[in-house]
């Protein structure tokens, strides 16, 4: 592939995954600390128990591509020793 | 013998520089921000580095037929018209050219690219040893020198993007807690920045050890197909990670400090920019400077942030460097190659030509050692407050501590 289109297909993934993830795991950390209830500087404020929750589902989820994306680098790796393809449903 | 001895070992130094002066692009940010501790930091760089040394499997021998013309690009075997004496020449002095620079820019605390040094060294002692067509341009122009010129503006962008939506998203949440919660995140970047340098930087040197066992015929058989020696990628592994847990101080300071005063949040933002740019570019087959990368991802976080402060002056700095590193590179690997040809035509003998320019390295190598020590930056001040008025990478406390001792400033 020229360099361009490998040039815009790092930006493309970039943006998604470089700026997009951060981003969920900042929207993550909105609910996470919501849910946890105060505001960290005193004022009282309830906790909600299922914006906390929902807020460690999303800190699992970007846990959860981390883990993906460290398998699909090593890929290689892990079939010449193993044998099997630990990312099949990544092109 | 010798001389292949003198050479894997110049290669893992070359390495262990390289481990030196990468470990700020994974952990300057996290140090700056106090995410982690610094001997933490660098003891976690270290590790990562060194496992993700041995999680490549990819044959390093793309690395040396990328910018030289002495490989066959399908076996890894020398082309015919070079003997061993003169590969090896080459090889050493590339190497000296790439410790060399990756020494001096150390010494200034300058983020530069070990990746262009090493290259620029080859280029230099490629076209010393065989002129230019000894050099494959169009390898340099589209592996090494416009994936340069793009990646810290890639890098930049998407760390631009990502420190304003994150600022964007949690403006309503308590600082304390804002700061708490990028800090883990933070930890976790910056660790996926160490394993991607591991697994793409250590393979430089894996190339070049196998480069110079090919070519003193102690490496045969398709090196592509079966793999390198375990040794080899132990060696490169250990040394990497070794050179990363010794931690470059000075790079660490100016890449957390320097550039931008930065808080978690960007720090964050720039370290997952960095490892995902890292990774999806060796993914498509473009082999990135890991410190321009990251480089550019830290300025594009101060970018990003509304209202912080970069220092342009540093960055400024940074740039000529980046741009002088290949031709700079390159001299001292040519001036290498001639004085040890010189030396051999003159002795005949290989191990003088050779020696010589081993023991040069050596002293320089010292001497560079020797300066930075005389105004020391390690663990204690890494953090301490930037010297804007010089805008050097030593701290004023520092520097004034010296002045009654007068020795020329870094």
């Amino acid at each position: 592939m020229t360099y361009v289109e490998a040039i815009l297909k790092v930006l493309v993934i970039g943006l998604i995954l470089g700026a997009g993830l951060p981003a969920v795991f900042a929207v993550g950390l909105v609910a996470f600390s919501k849910g946890s209830g105060g505001d960290g500087d005193g004022a009282v404020v309830a906790p909600n128990p299922a914006l906390k929750a929902l807020g460690l589902l999303i800190f699992a989820l970007v846990a959860a591509v981390v883990v993906i994306a460290i398998l699909y680098i090593t890929k290689t790796t892990i079939i010449h020793h193993f044998g099997f393809n630990p990312v099949p449903f990544i092109p | 013998m010798i001389i292949l001895v003198l050479l894997i070992a110049t290669a893992l130094a070359f390495d262990f520089t390289n481990g030196f002066h990468d470990t700020g692009n994974a952990m300057a940010t996290s140090i700056a921000t106090g995410a982690l501790k610094p001997k933490t930091a660098v003891l976690l760089a270290g590790i990562l580095n060194l496992v993700g040394a041995f999680l490549s499997v990819e044959v390093a021998v793309t690395v040396t037929t990328s910018v030289l013309k002495v490989q066959d690009s399908k076996t890894g075997h020398l082309l015919s018209g070079i003997d061993a004496s003169m590969g090896l020449t080459i090889i050493f002095s590339g190497l000296i050219g790439g410790i060399l620079w990756n020494l001096l820019t150390w010494l200034f605390g300058i983020p530069s690219s070990s990746s262009h040094a090493l290259f620029g060294g080859l280029i230099g002692a490629g076209i010393a040893a065989l002129g230019l067509s000894g050099v494959n341009w169009p390898g340099v122009l589209s592996k090494v020198i416009i994936p340069a010129f793009a990646s810290p503006f890639i890098a930049g962008l998407i760390a631009a993007a990502g420190t304003w939506l994150v600022y964007r998203i949690t403006r309503r949440v308590a600082k304390k807690r804002r700061e708490e919660g990028f800090r883990w995140g933070q930890i976790i970047t910056a660790s996926l920045v160490a394993l991607a340098h591991g697994t793409g930087d250590a393979q430089k040197t894996m190339g070049v050890i196998a480069l110079a066992l090919i070519t003193t015929g102690h490496l045969t058989g398709d090196v592509k197909k079966d793999g390198l020696p375990f040794w080899i990628i132990f060696s490169c592994a250990l040394a990497i990670g070794l050179g990363t847990y010794i931690g470059g101080w000075r790079v660490i300071r100016t890449l957390g400090k320097g550039l931008v005063e930065i808080e978690s949040p960007q720090g964050f933002a720039a370290e997952a920019s960095s490892a995902v740019v890292i990774l999806s570019s060796s993914a498509a087959g473009m082999a990135l400077s890991t410190t321009q990368v990251a480089t550019g991802s830290i300025l594009g976080s101060g970018v990003g942030k509304p209202g912080a402060q970069v220092r342009w002056a540093v960055a400024g700095r940074m740039a000529v460097a980046w741009l002088v590193t290949l031709p700079a590179a390159a001299l001292v690997g040519a001036l290498s190659y001639w004085l040890s040809y010189g030396l051999k035509s003159v002795t005949d003998s290989q191990l003088v030509g050779d020696g010589v320019i081993f023991l040069i390295l050596v002293g320089l190598s010292g001497f560079m050692y020797w300066r930075a020590q005389q105004q020391k930056v390690d663990s204690t001040n890494v953090n301490a407050d930037w010297d804007d008025s010089t805008n050097s990478v030593v701290p004023a406390e520092e520097r004034k501590a010296k002045e009654a001792k007068p020795t020329a400033s870094v």
